[in-house]
């Protein structure tokens, strides 16, 4: 009798699975159809970045990137073709990850880091948010396996489903066919400028203390894309943006330990935190933490000649012209 | 261990196997895996404090026999204090020794004295303490009522008192439901798997689905009162009554669910609360073992309504108040559960029994809903302020930015289907029913696009569950 009913457990499950499977995979098609078709939005250029650009410079990075890189500017500046792959909300796991997708592809002629201060602490966010990775698991899944599997052990297992992989996505998807975001080249400018009124709280030096811990595999992804970059043949340059207040980093040990980097892997690095074309100027500035377009035009216009000056990329500025 | 935990699905599966397979001959083995089992759950989040439920459960096991054992009133009553105090000892010891000191030191300072030296300790609350003490409690109560006899079977107690479902956030078991269980042959039967399967998928639609989406908006607004005004507050605090029905409602269906797996049959702990006319009525279908603990180990002791009207009053009053104060050490709760008991007592005063009808649903939703902003505000500074802009200040409603507003559009969607679901199931119960259908398929199918829907919109990694803090 109840061998029976183990039986007819078994048989009920292994139906379940099947259908489910199915279910899964027809439903999974549509939603992935669903999301590739996107045209604008945050998931539209990630996979622009992932699945179609040929760029020669590919910029990646956090919101920073994202809204403060030209991509018009350094190809009118330096000749070359550019992609602005800088993703809001997303630290070194991301762009590391998003980086040997697209390595698998293209190998740009330059790679920008824009280099967060506080790329190294510890933050539940950045794991989370690797989420947004999960739709390119099956194509990618030997770039994405080994960063996604720091945040879940079962990673690979979750993400066997469709469902999982294109969790989330629905929304965004439809969003943004109704109101279309959008970028050039995957840059979004920011308009308008700072309150002169919260300016005045806002313009002495800041020295921040910090408690937050170093994560090493923050450590170990910021390694890992300087190799990345090299062992494809890639210039690479490291960049800090502009910010509106001086701030002084002598006691962010994050920051310490990035410039370590930096100079223990030769990485070209070009500073412009705390730089006097920036610091206290509202007009360039959307919020005080990132440009307006009149400061992203002007940061990306110093960056190119920094560029130039060291000799970073082959550019050929009549060629664009 | 979280039940939305590939951990939990894993050690589920190996307990399963060795309970239907291994030990399936033999009731104690049985009882001493899922014992062990218990332990092992409860000791993944701190193995530190299964001593407390070690002790609760011996304390209340001799207990139990000495009550029994004794035909004198006063050497019972002594014993029923034993485990009063053994219970509510812990409970207090960690859960309100700090709220109570601290309380003091600031109703002092109110009155102008300053109390330096607080004594304050730095202790977590050890996770499901409410649970397990009310449990047990109620064992040596029923029997010192003479309502239950004891068992002398410590393991099948210990099973009952840290049986792993519903260990840390119940449903609440009486030991008159639940301890029979544990001493019977329990058979394997397909229906429990297949009625487990079906609730524990519900319950994680409820939780990942419904909860923890709306807890992104949630969270939003209520960690940041002082950029939002009253359409935003008043969102929020919707928002927040389904999210705390979807977490503790989904974690219940999950609970039972599982028991089933193992034979057992755990008590329904929610039965579709919005859908009540009157908040006596919200009362009969919201956390059912917890209202009903109280009616029989508190209210009805106290005399319940066969008392004088003011007494009667005084009764369901001082209920609430406790029930507030159980839910958490601070004072929005206690201010919740005020709130609670003053409206049964309007209702006893000047409503009728037996109302019925949208406009009274739609009235007693927003009192619920009234009520919650003390239960889910930081302070209760905060949820003065919240009600104070909400009547004055309604503004404009945040639907918020980036990925914020993707999550209100995930919880509205998840929240109509929920309404949708509970709405027919309250009211057209016998119609077509996916679940109740005679097609095979038509059930597998419709079971396997609930479970696409929970993996395609659910929120993963992301919380515990809410009352796992009570």
């Amino acid at each position: 009798m109840v061998t029976k009913e183990y039986k007819l457990t078994i048989i009920k499950i292994i139906k379940f699975t099947i259908v489910f499977l199915i279910v899964d995979f027809v439903l999974g098609i549509i939603s992935n159809q669903l999301f590739y078709s996107q045209e604008t939005g945050k998931y539209a250029r990630s996979t622009h970045a992932v699945e179609k650009t040929n760029a020669e410079i590919i910029v990646f990075g956090s919101s920073h990137a994202h809204r403060h890189y030209v991509p018009k500017i350094f190809e009118k500046e330096l000749g070359k073709t550019c992609y602005n792959a800088g993703a809001e909300g997303q630290q070194l796991l991301y762009h590391t990850a998003l980086q040997e997708m697209i390595l698998k592809r293209v190998k740009p002629k330059l790679i920008v880091l824009n280099i967060d201060e506080n790329f190294l602490y510890t933050s539940k966010q950045a794991y989370d948010r690797l989420s947004d990775l999960h739709p390119y698991y099956a194509g990618h899944s030997k770039e994405l396996s080994a960063i996604l599997g720091l945040k879940s052990r079962f990673i690979d297992f979750k993400l066997f489903f469709k469902s999982y992989q294109m969790n989330s996505t629905i929304v965004h998807a439809l969003r943004y066919y109704v109101s279309p975001q959008l970028d050039y080249h995957g840059y979004r400018p920011l308009y308008g400028k700072i309150n002169p009124n919260k300016v005045n709280s806002h313009t002495k030096e800041e020295v921040k203390e910090y408690v937050e811990l170093i994560d090493d595999n923050f450590v170990e992804v910021v390694e890992k894309f300087i190799d990345n970059a090299r062992n494809n043949g890639c210039e690479l340059v490291f960049v800090t943006s502009p910010t509106f207040n001086k701030v002084n980093h002598d006691k962010n040990k994050s920051f310490i330990r990035i410039k370590e980097i930096i100079a223990t892997k030769k990485v070209p690095f070009i500073d412009f935190f705390n730089s006097s074309d920036f610091n206290g100027k509202s007009e360039l500035f959307h919020d005080f933490s990132h440009l307006n377009n009149d400061g992203a035009e002007l940061f990306t216009k110093q960056l190119t000649k920094k560029i130039m000056d060291m000799n970073l990329i082959n550019y050929n500025k009549k060629m664009i012209e | 261990m979280f039940f939305n935990s590939i951990d939990f699905f894993i050690f589920l599966l190996i307990v399963l196997f060795c309970y239907w397979c291994l030990v399936n001959k033999s009731i104690k083995l049985q009882n001493i895996l899922v014992l062990v089992a218990s332990y092992v759950f409860y000791g993944w989040w701190d193995y530190r404090f299964l001593s407390l439920i070690a002790i609760s459960t011996t304390i209340d096991y001799f207990v139990g026999l000495r009550l029994y054992a004794s035909r004198d009133r006063a050497i019972r009553k002594r014993w029923l204090w034993v485990s009063i105090v053994c219970n509510i000892g812990l409970l207090g010891f960690f859960k309100y020794y700090n709220f109570f000191v601290e309380s003091w030191v600031e109703m002092f300072f109110a009155f102008g004295y300053t109390i330096k030296s607080t004594w304050t300790l730095n202790v977590i609350l050890p996770v499901g303490i409410s649970f397990y003490t009310f449990q047990t409690l109620s064992y040596a109560i029923d029997i010192y009522k003479e309502k239950l006899k004891p068992t002398k079977d410590f393991i099948a107690f210990a099973t009952f008192v840290s049986f792993f479902p519903q260990l840390v956030a119940g449903p609440i078991e009486r030991a008159s439901n639940l301890l029979p269980q544990f001493l019977e042959q329990r058979k394997y039967t397909y229906h429990n798997v297949s009625s487990g399967v079906k609730l524990m998928i519900w319950g994680f639609f409820l939780k990942l689905v419904v909860a923890d989406r709306a807890a992104i908006y949630v969270d939003a607004v209520y960690n940041n009162i002082d950029n939002h005004e009253g359409l935003s507050f008043i969102a929020a605090t919707i928002l927040f009554a389904f999210q705390i029905y979807g977490d503790f409602a989904g974690y219940s269906l999950i609970a039972i669910g599982t028991a089933k797996f193992f034979g057992f049959h755990l008590m329904t702990n929610f039965r579709r609360p919005y859908f009540s006319a009157s908040v006596s009525e919200f009362w009969t279908r919201w956390h059912i073992s917890l209202s009903t603990w109280f009616r029989d180990y508190l209210y009805i002791p106290l005399g319940g309504n066969r008392v004088v009207k003011i007494r009667w009053l005084f009764n369901l009053f001082i209920t609430f108040l406790i029930s507030g104060l159980w839910h958490g050490a601070n004072w929005t709760f206690v201010i919740w559960g005020a709130l609670n008991g003053i409206y049964l007592i309007i209702e006893v005063l000047w409503f009728k029994k037996d109302r019925k009808g949208i406009a009274t649903i739609f009235l007693t939703f927003c009192l619920i809903n009234f009520a919650w902003i003390f239960f889910r505000a930081n302070s209760i500074d905060d949820a003065l302020h919240m009600i104070k802009v909400i009547f004055t200040s309604p503004g404009r409603l945040y639907i918020g930015s980036g990925d914020d507003i993707a999550a209100s559009i995930y919880a509205t969607l998840a929240i109509a289907i929920l309404l949708f679901v509970e709405f027919k199931k309250e009211y057209f119960d016998t119609l077509f029913s996916i679940s109740k259908s005679k097609y095979e398929m038509i059930r597998i199918i419709g079971y396997a696009i609930v479970v696409f829907m929970i993996l395609y919109l659910g929120v993963f990694g992301k919380s515990q569950f809410i009352y796992f803090q009570f």
